[in-house]
Formats: structure tokens, sequence, C-alpha cells
């Protein structure tokens, strides 16, 4: 498959996932919608790219890369993509968030594909850093991949884990930020700007490589040779990208965090995800 | 009684004794990895030379020390963690609460110095919260040492543990409790029979109940100890069996009353529908603050071998 072929794949998949996604939070009435569409393009191309290895029959295969959704509130769009290749069953999403369910708001590693509980902000890339070190040790040749908000990025212990990975040359580690610029309640510009964000990682030994998120041409180029860099830092991805991507009503606006579409907004939703 | 009955003070630190061992089980599995967050101890030095691979001080992060203990722990490594005992429960109690015993992972958490250890440090670096912390989470198991004895297994019962491990360790010389070799697995121990007053402790307090125990002999009560070493998962039965052979109940702990041993023994009583004479002695949830010896803050807590048989007598 030549390349353009692969990224018009790539997009009619990022549609079928971002569909699924608006179906579990509508049939739930609860989740994360605006950073569950932000990052279902860096999902996709990581899981149906040909860059993540991982064995559906065996989720446990100890030579599986490891991701961790540390922004787990985005699991909507997790599961929709662990369902679609069959880790777990498409009807398993109509529980998303029911009575007595083990498919709640936030991942649980009890849930095949899924390697960390999350939902706490700030914990996975140390988990990360940990799998990676163990990674090196152990002589495994497994990536470790960690999904963060930039939301996340106010955390103390996001960079209590990004200075303990480089000082470690965990190259076998790379962090993506889905940067699309806005937390629960507010525009991180305005509320307490991160920036310059790509030179706090730099500062802290990373490379860093700027990407838009939404592009299945940036995608694939940075994921290109993630597994046989010749740096030894830790990598980070900065993907710029828009919270509600894909719906233009939720597209940047504050209320869409967690809202979920009812009624005329719900048949636009739709109708947007479809064409 | 499989338990000693002499004073003499051991040779060996009840720290060392625990990282002697911990070193020795290093020195033979090499999946075994020490993480600190820069804290030291005798022993560790021999770690830290001999094993490098397998020791990592990773400075004062402890959020990060416990999250990264989590993610070598899903890769296969069995993960010693290590702070002062108030950093390593308190500044980092979601990732242990999330990363460790919602994910039930078989990690050990050392806490150096619980209670008022590190007394003229002053309340920041005291660990007098950390059981009613602890013992609130699933799956974790609460293990106080009180003698080097007990110290040593520890090390080896927190290695073998399939849950995540927190034990507390203090630092000193302290009369030898236990015989080599003491089998552990039960949890609590009646150290001393009596029949007045049972005096329940733990820790390096279980060496205050004994003086106190002794004391009391003066005033013609005969007091019994017994020493409460594995705090979660606790021993009910057990417990309530030597519970059930006094009449008056005493909890001595170096914690503050709200939710330590003595709150535990309350529930106990409460859940197991016992009605006995039963009075708590700690540090005042209100008042612990100060700086000084370890033995002066105990007096100013009552905590004092004559302030405790006044307090008992009364």
């Amino acid at each position: 498959m030549n390349t353009a072929d692969k990224i018009s794949e790539l997009e009619k998949k990022a549609k079928a996932i971002r569909n699924s996604i608006l179906d579990t939070i509508v049939c739930a009435n609860k989740g994360h919608i605006g950073g569950s569409f932000s990052c279902t393009d860096v999902l996709v191309a990581l899981y149906y790219g040909g860059f993540l290895r991982y064995e559906v029959s065996d989720p446990e295969n100890s030579d599986r890369d490891r991701l961790i959704l540390s922004k787990g509130h985005s699991c909507a769009a997790l599961y929709s993509v662990l369902a679609d290749l069959g880790f777990i069953s498409h009807d398993k999403l109509k529980e998303f968030c029911q009575d007595g369910t083990d498919l709640g708001g936030h991942p649980d590693r009890s849930i095949p594909g899924i390697e960390a509980d999350t939902g706490s902000l700030g914990h996975g890339l140390g988990i990360g850093a940990g799998l990676a070190l163990s990674a090196k040790l152990n002589k495994k040749d497994f990536m470790t991949v960690v999904l963060l908000g930039d939301g996340e990025c106010y955390e103390g212990s996001v960079w209590e884990a990004a200075n303990f990975a480089s000082h470690y040359k965990l190259n076998n580690l790379t962090a993506i930020v889905d940067r699309n610029g806005q937390c629960v309640t507010d525009f991180i510009q305005e509320c307490n700007d991160l920036e310059p964000f790509a030179d706090k990682w730099k500062a802290f030994g990373w490379e860093v490589r700027n990407i838009n998120g939404h592009s299945f041409k940036d995608l694939l180029g940075v994921f290109s040779d993630f597994r046989s860099r010749d740096s030894q830092k830790p990598l980070m991805i900065i993907a710029d990208t828009v919270k509600g991507k894909g719906v233009s009503f939720m597209e940047r606006k504050i209320p869409w965090h967690h809202s979920v579409p009812k009624g005329k907004d719900l048949e636009t939703a739709r109708g947007e995800l479809k064409t | 009684m499989n338990v000693k009955n002499e004073t003499a003070i051991s040779q060996v630190d009840i720290r060392d004794a625990f990282f002697e061992e911990v070193y020795s089980i290093a020195s033979k599995d090499s999946d075994v990895m020490f993480l600190t967050a820069d804290m030291g101890a005798f022993s560790l030095k021999k770690l830290k030379e001999n094993f490098k691979k397998q020791y990592v001080n990773l400075g004062v992060a402890e959020q990060n020390l416990v999250s990264v203990g989590a993610g070598l722990t899903l890769g296969g490594k069995k993960v010693f963690l290590y702070a002062i005992a108030a950093f390593m429960t308190q500044r980092c109690f979601e990732q242990i609460k999330i990363d460790l015993c919602y994910m039930d992972l078989p990690v050990v958490i050392i806490g150096a110095g619980p209670g008022i250890t590190y007394s003229t440090d002053g309340p920041t670096h005291y660990a007098v919260e950390d059981i009613a912390i602890m013992r609130s989470l699933p799956n974790i198991v609460i293990f106080n040492p009180s003698d080097s004895t007990m110290a040593k297994a520890a090390a080896g019962i927190a290695y073998k543990s399939k849950k995540p491990f927190y034990v507390r360790i203090d630092r000193g010389n302290y009369p030898l409790l236990y015989k080599s070799g003491y089998d552990f697995s039960g949890g609590v121990e009646l150290l001393k029979e009596g029949r007045d007053l049972l005096i329940i402790s733990t820790g390096a307090m279980v060496h205050r109940a004994i003086e106190v125990a002794r004391r009391l002999k003066d005033y013609s009560i005969d007091a019994g100890v017994v020493d409460l070493y594995r705090i979660k998962p606790l021993n009910k039965e057990r417990l309530l069996s030597f519970i059930d052979k006094t009449s008056r109940l005493v909890t001595l702990e170096e914690h503050t009353l709200s939710g330590g041993i003595g709150s535990i023994v309350s529930e106990l009583l409460a859940d197991s529908n016992r009605h006995i004479s039963f009075k708590r002695f700690g540090l005042c949830p209100q008042d612990y603050r100060g700086w000084g010896s370890r033995e002066w803050m105990r007096k100013s807590q009552g905590l004092d071998v004559e302030g405790l048989c006044e307090a008992i007598r009364k």
C-alpha cells in the first residue's frame, strides 16, 4: 500500500472510531468526548499504522508494546480501538459506565489491552518509565508509549518522571502529549500557560518532535523510527490537536470536555462524522 | 512461649537487621530492585556498590519513586521502595493507592523512622498518621517489627509477599523479644501473660509496654503484653483469644489516636461484641507537635513509664 492509500485507510478508520466513541458515550450518557476525539488520530496511527506490537489473542504477551493512557478520561477512544481490534467485544462498549461494569469512565487493567489503572493525572509517565527501565534491565525490546494530556502536565509528578527518564536514557520510552490546549474549565494559554512547552521537555533531556496530531502524514512520519532511533533520549511527541475534533460545534469549546450531545446536537454530530 | 525472656540489648540495630537481610535477598535474586528517594542506611552502601544495576536513587521524588516502582513490577521486577516513613506514605499517598494497592502489585514500601523516631527534626518528619492512612487502603499488608529478629524476618516476608507490603522500620538497638527462626505468620504474639490487665502495643512501643508491665508489679498489678506486629490484615481470632483472657485492656502506640492500633482494637471489640474495660494511649491528635528527644516527646504526651503507670492505675 502506498502512503496516500494508507493515509486514506487510517482516516476512514479514525472516522469509524469517532463514531464508536460517540455511540459509546451517548449510550452511557456519560464520558469525556472532547479529549477522546482529540487523541483519536494518535491512537489510530499507533494501533493501525503498523507501529505498536500487540497480539489480540494473547493480550499479555511479554513482548508486546505497552501503551499507557495516562489521560485516562479519554478511555472511550481507547476502548473503541480495543473493541474494533477484538480485545473486547463491540457489545461490551454498551456496558460503558453501566452498573457493575469493568468498563468504567477510566481504564482498569482487568480489561484486555489496558496496561495500568489511570484516571488520576500524572501517574502514567512514571509507570511508563519503570516499565521502560525493566525492559532495559531484562534486555527486552518492547516499547513503552505513554499518552498524556497537556492539562495533565500541570502535575509535578510528570516532571519528576521526565527527569528520571532522561537520566536513565530511556530511549525505549515514547511520550505523546495530546496538546489540545484545554483543560476542564479553561484554555491552558489563559489559565496557566505551559509555554515554552517544547523547550521545557528539551531542557529535561528529551528529544522533542512537534506534529499536527490530526495529520496522518505527520503521524506516520513521526512514528516511523520510534523503535529504532539512534538517540539515547526518550522521545516526546507534542501532537497539536483540537479538543472535540470532528464535530464542528464541539471543537475548541469548553463545555465539550464531558458533555453528552442530545437531540439536534446529536443529529448534527452523527451527520458530520458520517461524511 | 516461643519468645525470649531476656532483657539484653541486641547488638544489631533494628534497621541494620532489616537491610542486611534485604542485601542478602538482593544478592541472590537479580530481579530485586531497590529504589530510594535519597534515603541511606549503613547496609545499603554495600548494595549500591556491589549491585549497581539493582540500586536506584531517584532523588527526593516520592511520587515518581512509587510510579516507577509500579512500572518495574509490571515489567517483572521485585521492587523495594525506601524513604522516610512520613514522606513515603503521605507525599505519594495517591500513587500508593492507585499504582500499588488498586493494581494490587507486590511492591515493598519501607518507611524509615515510624512514629517520632525523628523527634528533633520535628513534626514534618514524624510518621504518626501512617498506620491510619495506609490501613484504609485495599490489599496492603502493614508490618511493624519490634526487634531485630523480626526486622530481619520482615525482609523475607516482604520479599515473598504477593501483596503491596508496608513495613515500618525503626532504628536503634532494642532488647531481643523473639528467638531466631520464630514463625511470624501469626501476626500477633503474647509476650507476657498477666492476670489483671493486657497491654497491646506495636513496634518500638512494645518495649515501653514491657517496661510499664514490669513497673505495674510494684503496684500489685499483674499486666500482660501483646505485640501486634502485623497490623493489617489483622489476625482477629488470635488477638481475641488473648483479649478474652483478660478483664482490662490497654493499647499503647506512638501514633495519633485517630486511626492507629487503638482504633483497630476498638473496632474489633465493637464488631465482635466484646464488653471490656478499655483505654487507649497514644499521641493526642491535636497536640503532638514539638521538638525534642524522643523520650522528652513521649513524656510530654504522657507516654513515659511513670505517666502511663499513673494513668493506668486511675
